[in-house]
Parts: structure tokens; C-alpha cells; sequence
């Protein structure tokens, strides 16, 4: 199978009717299946309360603690960090997609680059700061 | 220009959520929802006008969203150690 | 491409020593560690003389003058700010280091952001005026305001300034949303992020629909609630006095400035857009200069709100901090008639042109605010708890001649001039805005103005009479009242008292020039203004000068605070 490109893909609801009608019934059945599981051997299936019974299940290991634990405070800074150095690759991107037409021989094309390895060494510095912060650090 | 009508919505929802709730964690999540209302309609009126202008709107504010959403949690995180809440009318020292 | 980045060096190099200030900071030396705040310095003044000197002037934009003028206001008032700052961060935790009881850890530290965040923001506000299109202008905006959101909260180790941060994040950040709303409506109905072309789509539009496209009118009335809450003004003021009384003095003189010149600039540049040539009926061409019908209403009511409502609440504050808030609020009023008025048909000077009279009144606002703040920031006393107060109360100053009589004097005359009063710089900047008022026939906002200005005068002569004639109370406050052992915080005093007491005496004049802002490519647009009556008690001013772009010689009022540094 060749995978269609933008222009052959289904535009039209008439056309989708028939394109995608197996994987709603697909959809529908795996929703029954599920849903139907539970239901049937809610009916049918013994059931016996007790304390050990309602108790959370963790691999037969009694449960420590809440499940609601606050986590250590420093992975919100590795987040931070992580939401950065993420954000930079939405500006690289499109400028790597664009890169290729352009002429370095040129001033602009020259400037470009300029550009984007100032953005870098913003990223760079951002970096160092982190670094000396001790966002890295774990002890 | 079913995008702009759910992106409408999206900033109703938003606002709504900035103006009633009473959790600072939720507001956040209000304005975001509002940024990201903002960004459909970019990507969409980018659309309509055919030209590229409003997707490259969009990146940048999908990144000031992210800036602002690294400031609000620094400063909320912050708050709660000082004052162990999160609930927008138990801050109350200053007032007029 | 490459022309547009020549306009921007004084950002890239206030940009690259931010950097090299938020690395500096964490050094493990302390004489390192104190390179943060003259690096700053020289940092804002390189950026400053090359805004002065190498900005070159595209007479094809929008407004061709305003980046220049912009970014050197930035820098210059950014000087006197950095003065005001230093000595907040780190105080405690450099004495600790200093007595031995701790060891420097780059984690507790708070120096390299403080500084850098500050050169960040002046970074932004220097963008936002020379802002041509939606996406810069956003960005600059978003810039100029974040690092303000974590200043606030890192200026004092209270409670108080943590929350004034978190007030004021959720409230600007609301208000980002509402004015990137507006700008993308704006893109919706013009199909364009570039103002000028967005100008240009409008005017056609309406020339062929007889009326302001709906969908932009909406944008730019959420673009202009936006941004009112970057200038203070009445529907988003609500944060201002919380926030100013929060932070540490020093930051609320920072956002007292910071954040309202770079609200002011965008307002200039999104309203420009439009144009100031439409007439109720018919749409652009001919008739009264005015702003599209809703849009000048709006202002009005926001403006004569803003004036009306900052003033009477400042009169009844018992705190200086509060006071000055509030007070800030009417003088986002006052220049919003200024504004309103716009910048009249092209050639229009200082008086009449509302643009150049509220970046005028922007400089004398900076100076004497500045200096109002850094008296309030040089003043401290141990409370009985052990805990070290900065000035508040009106408690806390009167008497203060008989400690301070330099610091009252500074106080007295910066309350002097934010009230106007003649001989002051504060008077020749408002003048133009009410002339430029008149001049835009707006006689029932320039009457409201004068009325404002006359009850804004009791609460600064409450003010000058605190510090200079009264004899402290029982409270002992005054009393108690040390200065702080910072010299930037005096010097940034000094300076802005004596640039606004000196730039009345030397040649205001020449300000004319360097003021002139109106739009390039006015005149297919028949902004056709009414004629206002000459007014005798205008500032005279020189025949329209030569461009912009020919380094204004030597001696302007800004080559004057420029080398003012800390």
C-alpha cells in the first residue's frame, strides 16, 4: 500500500462513508467488548467484600502510604528545563525546513545563519545558567 | 468557520474559568485554554488568507504560552511554600 | 531582512549582557558577582548612545521617529532604574556569606536574575518601539512584562511581595490573552500581521464598506483593554496599587515606568494603524481627525475614568506607596487624551501632536517618579519586630527634613513635578497635552484634565508638606528612619531631580525635534485636522527640523541623563 499524499486524501463525508466505515465498526466493537466484559462478569461473577478484598492492589505487596504523595519539588525544575530546550526545537524547526533554499554565498543567507546561531547560543547560555544552578545536579 | 465559532467557545470556557474558579492552578489552566482558543484562530484565519503569517503566530505563541506557564508555576510554587495554599481568596494581605 | 536587524543593535547588545550578567552572577568570587550591576550599566549605556547615534531612520515607517526617541528613553530612564535597583538582591544572603555563616550556592542566589531579568525587560520595551508588525509587538510586550511578574516576586522575602506577584502574574496574563485575542481578530480581518498593511487593508475596506471592518473594530478594542492594563489604566487597574505596595520600592519605581512606556508605545502603534482621518459617517477622507467612532469613545471613557478615579483614590490613602499607585493611574489618563488626540496632520509639532507630548510627558513622568521612588527606597527602619521596613506611610516621612533634608527636598520636588507644578518639568510636559487636546477638539477632556490636575495637587502638597514642613508624629517612624547604604539609590534620586529641574533650564527646545512623531504616509490618507487656535502659553518651538536620522547635535535633554549612571 502507498501512503496518499494531502491531495488524495479523503476530502468528502460521501467518500469517507466508504473509507472509513470499517474502523467505526472496528471502534463500535472493540467499545462492546470492552463494556461487555466488565458488565458480564459484574453479573456473573462472585462477589465477596472484605478489608483485604477493598484494599488497593500492588502486586500483592501490602500498600504503603497514599497514592496522593507529593513528588520532590526538584522535578518540577527538571520540567522547567525540559519545557525549554523543547520549545527551542519549534524555532529550529521550521528554519531547518527552510534552510535548504537559501544561498549562503549571499549577505542574507549569511544573516541567517547569524540568526539562528545566536538563537543557539541563547539555548547555550541557558544551559551554562542551568548548569550552575544545579538543575542537573541530583544528590 | 466552524474553527473561529469552537474557538470562541474555548475562550468563553477560559474566561469563564479565569472569572469563577476559585483555584489559582485552574486559572492557569484557563488562560492557557485561552491562548490555545487564540492559536486555532491563527491556524485558522492563517487558512482563510492563505498565507503563512498566522501559523508563525501561532509558534510563537505556543512558546510565550510555555514562558508563561514556567513563570506562573515558579511563582505558585513559591506561594505554597509560604503560604500553603493555592485558593485564590485566602491570599489576602493586601488589600485596599 | 537585513536592514531590519540594523535598526536593532542597541537590543542585541542589551540582549548579549543580560546573558553575560546571568552567568556573571553565579560566580563563585565576589568581586565577580559584583560585576552584575556595572556591567548592566555600561550594558544600557552602549545601548543607549548606539539608539542615539546609529538608529537608522526609515522615513517609509509608520512612525520613524518613535524607535529612536524610544529605545534612548529606554536606556536612559533604564540607567536611573538600575540605580534604584541595586542593593535588593541578595542582601541578606551576601551578609551571611560575608560573615562566614553560609557558603555561596548559585542556588540561592538571586542576583544574576534580578539583573538580567531587568535588562531583559528594558530589552523588551526597546522592541515594542520599534515594533512594525502583530508578532514583534506581542513578543516585545510578553518581554517587557514577564521578567517584571518574577522581579516582583523575588524583591522582597515576604509574603506580601509573593503575592503581589501572583496578583499581578494572573492579572497579566489575563490581560496578554486579551490583547493577543484582539491582534489575531486583527490579522482575521485584515489578512495581514504587518500595521501598516493592516492600516492600509482598513482604510480600503472601509472606503468600500462605508464603515470600520466589525471584526477589526473588535480586535482593537480588545487589543486596547489589553494593553490598559500595561499602562494602568481604569479596566484593568486593580493590581496597581496591591502590586506597587508589595514589591520592593524600587521595583514598583520600575513598574511605574517599564511596563506603562511600553503599553504607551503599542497603543501608538496599534491605533496609527487605523489613522486618525475617520469621520463618522463616511469613513476615512476629509472631516474631523478622529479615531473610528467606538474606538474614540472608548478612549475617552477610559481615559476621563482612569484620570477621575486614580485621583480621588489617591486622596485618601494613608500610604505613599498606594498613593503613587493611584497616581499613576490618572497620569495613564492624562495621557490617554494626549492619545486620543493623535498626532495631527503630518508636520504637526510638540504642542499640538499628541504622540510627541506623551512621550514627552513619559520622560518627565520617568525622571520624577523614579526619583519620588528611590526616596521611598532609601529610606528604611528596624520595626520592633526586628524586621527592616522600607518608607510606607505618610508616617513614615513626615518631618523627614529634620534627618533627611536632602532626601525631602528630592521628595518635595519629584511630588512638585508629577503634580505639574510651573517652573517644573512636570508643567511643560503636560501643557502639550492639553494643547494637543485642544488642538484635537476635545474640550470636554482637556476641561476634565485641568479639573484632575487641580485635585491631584492636594494629595502631592500633602505630600511636599509631609516631608518638608510637618514635625514628625507620636508613632516614631520618622524618627526611626535610616538611609540605606545603597549610592545607586541616591544617585538615581539626584539624577532625576536634577535632569527634571535641568532640562527646564537648558534648551527644551530642541526637544521639538526629537519629538516629532507623526506618521510617514499621512498624506494620501486626508487626516485633515481643525485648526486650533495658536495658544500663547505654548512652549515655542522650532520650524519642523531636519529627519530624525542626522544625530540631533550634541546637547539634547536626553544626552543630558543618558550618562547618568549608577
Amino acid at each position: 500500500m502507498t501512503i496518499p499524499t494531502i491531495s488524495q486524501l479523503p476530502t468528502t463525508l460521501a467518500y469517507a462513508n466508504n473509507a472509513y466505515l470499517p474502523i467505526l465498526l472496528l471502534l463500535l466493537s472493540a467499545i462492546l467488548f470492552a463494556v461487555g466484559n466488565v458488565t458480564i462478569s459484574k453479573f456473573l461473577g462472585p462477589s465477596r467484600k472484605g478489608k483485604v478484598k477493598d484494599a488497593t492492589y500492588e502486586s500483592g505487596v501490602n500498600p504503603i502510604g497514599s497514592a496522593r504523595k507529593r513528588f520532590n519539588v526538584r522535578f518540577y525544575l527538571i520540567a522547567m528545563v525540559f519545557l525549554v530546550f523543547d520549545i527551542e526545537i519549534i524555532f529550529l524547526f521550521p528554519w531547518a525546513v527552510t534552510f535548504r533554499n537559501l544561498d549562503m554565498t549571499t549577505v542574507d543567507g549569511g544573516v541567517w545563519l547569524g540568526r539562528i546561531f545566536f538563537f543557539i547560543f541563547t539555548t547555550i547560555v541557558a544551559y551554562v545558567y542551568g548548569y550552575r544552578k544545579g538543575v542537573f545536579k541530583f544528590d | 468557520m466552524h474553527y473561529v465559532a469552537v474557538s470562541l467557545v474555548l475562550l468563553l470556557i477560559g474566561t469563564a474559568g479565569l472569572l469563577l474558579r476559585r483555584n489559582i492552578v485552574i486559572i492557569l489552566m484557563s488562560i492557557e485554554l485561552i491562548l490555545n482558543a487564540v492559536n486555532l484562530n491563527l491556524v485558522a484565519f492563517a487558512r482563510h488568507h492563505g498565507n503563512a503569517a498566522g501559523q508563525v503566530f501561532a509558534l510563537f505563541v505556543i512558546a510565550v504560552a510555555v514562558a508563561e506557564a514556567a513563570v506562573g508555576l515558579g511563582i505558585l510554587l513559591a506561594l505554597y511554600r509560604n503560604r500553603e495554599t493555592v485558593q485564590v481568596d485566602e491570599i489576602d494581605l493586601l488589600k485596599w | 531582512m537585513t536592514e531590519k536587524l540594523a535598526t536593532l543593535w542597541p537590543e542585541i547588545i542589551l540582549f548579549t549582557c543580560a546573558c553575560v550578567v546571568m552567568l556573571l552572577g553565579l560566580s563563585e568570587r565576589l568581586g565577580v558577582r559584583r560585576l552584575c550591576a556595572p556591567v548592566s550599566a555600561a550594558g544600557l549605556l552602549i545601548a543607549g548612545l548606539f539608539a542615539f547615534y546609529k538608529t537608522p531612520v526609515d522615513p517609509a515607517a509608520m512612525l520613524p521617529n518613535l524607535p529612536v526617541f524610544g529605545k534612548v528613553l529606554a536606556a536612559g530612564i533604564g540607567l536611573l532604574i538600575l540605580g534604584l535597583l541595586t542593593g535588593i538582591p541578595d542582601r541578606d544572603y551576601e551578609a551571611r556569606v560575608a560573615q562566614g555563616r553560609t557558603r555561596f550556592d548559585p542556588k540561592r542566589t538571586i542576583r544574576s536574575e534580578f539583573y538580567a531579568f531587568f535588562l531583559f525587560s528594558i530589552t523588551g520595551l526597546m522592541l515594542c518601539a520599534g515594533a512594525t508588525n502583530l508578532i514583534w509587538l506581542f513578543l516585545a510586550l510578553e518581554l517587557t512584562s514577564l521578567p517584571t511578574y518574577v522581579m516582583v516576586a523575588l524583591s522582597t522575602q515576604r509574603d506580601k511581595s509573593l503575592e503581589a506577584a501572583v496578583k499581578y502574574f494572573f492579572l497579566g496574563a489575563m490581560a496578554a490573552a486579551v490583547f493577543l485575542f484582539g491582534f489575531v481578530l486583527l490579522y482575521g480581518a485584515t489578512g495581514s500581521v504587518e500595521l501598516a498593511q493592516i492600516g492600509a487593508t482598513l482604510r480600503h475596506q472601509a472606503s468600500v464598506e462605508g464603515g470600520i471592518n466589525p471584526i477589526a473594530l473588535a480586535g482593537l478594542v480588545l487589543g486596547i483593554l489589553g494593553l490598559c492594563f500595561k499602562i494602568a489604566a481604569v479596566p484593568m487597574h486593580f493590581y496597581t496599587p496591591d502590586v506597587y505596595q508589595g514589591a520592593a520600592s524600587p521595583v514598583a519605581g520600575m513598574l511605574a515606568f517599564v511596563p506603562k512606556a511600553a503599553g504607551f508605545f503599542a497603543l501608538m502603534l496599534l491605533l496609527t494603524a487605523p489613522g486618525w482621518g475617520w469621520m463618522q459617517p463616511g469613513g476615512p477622507g476629509g472631516g474631523h481627525g478622529s479615531l473610528p467612532t467606538p474606538i474614540g469613545e472608548i478612549l475617552a471613557i477610559i481615559a476621563v475614568a482612569s484620570m477621575t478615579l486614580g485621583n480621588v483614590l489617591a486622596i485618601m490613602q494613608t500610604s505613599v506607596k498606594r498613593l503613587l499607585a493611584y497616581s499613576s493611574i490618572a497620569h495613564s489618563g492624562y495621557m490617554l487624551v494626549a492619545l486620543l488626540a493623535g498626532p495631527g496632520r503630518p508636520g504637526t509639532l510638540l504642542p499640538e501632536n499628541g504622540y510627541s507630548a506623551i512621550l514627552f510627558y513619559l520622560l518627565s513622568y520617568g525622571l520624577t517618579s523614579t526619583a519620588a521612588f528611590a526616596v521611598l527606597a532609601l529610606l528604611e527602619r528596624k520595626g520592633p519586630d526586628g524586621q527592616v521596613h522600607e518608607a510606607d506611610d505618610f508616617a513614615d516621612i513626615r518631618g523627614l527634613r529634620k534627618k533627611h533634608p536632602a532626601l525631602a527636598w528630592v521628595l518635595a520636588l519629584s511630588a512638585l513635578g508629577l503634580m505639574g507644578f510651573p517652573p517644573l518639568l512636570g508643567f511643560f510636559a503636560k501643557l502639550p497635552l492639553f494643547a494637543s487636546g485642544l488642538a484635537g477638539g476635545h474640550l470636554v477632556l482637556v476641561v476634565i484634565l485641568g479639573l484632575n490636575s487641580a485635585v491631584a495637587a492636594f494629595y502631592y502638597l500633602r505630600i511636599v508638606s509631609a516631608a518638608l514642613l510637618e514635625s514628625p508624629d507620636a508613632s516614631g517612624h520618622a524618627e526611626g528612619m535610616v538611609q540605606t547604604p545603597f549610592r545607586g539609590r541616591a544617585l538615581a534620586g539626584y539624577v532625576g531631580v536634577l535632569a527634571m529641574v535641568a532640562m527646564v533650564v537648558l534648551p527644551l527646545l530642541s526637544a521639538g525635534s526629537f519629538l516629532h512623531v507623526t506618521p510617514a504616509s499621512w498624506a494620501s490618507f486626508g487626516g485633515t485636522y481643525k485648526d486650533a487656535a495658536p495658544l500663547a502659553i505654548a512652549p515655542r518651538l522650532p520650524s519642523p527640523a531636519k529627519p530624525m536620522g542626522a544625530a540631533p547635535t550634541g546637547e539634547g535633554p536626553m544626552s543630558e541623563d543618558a550618562p547618568a549612571r549608577p
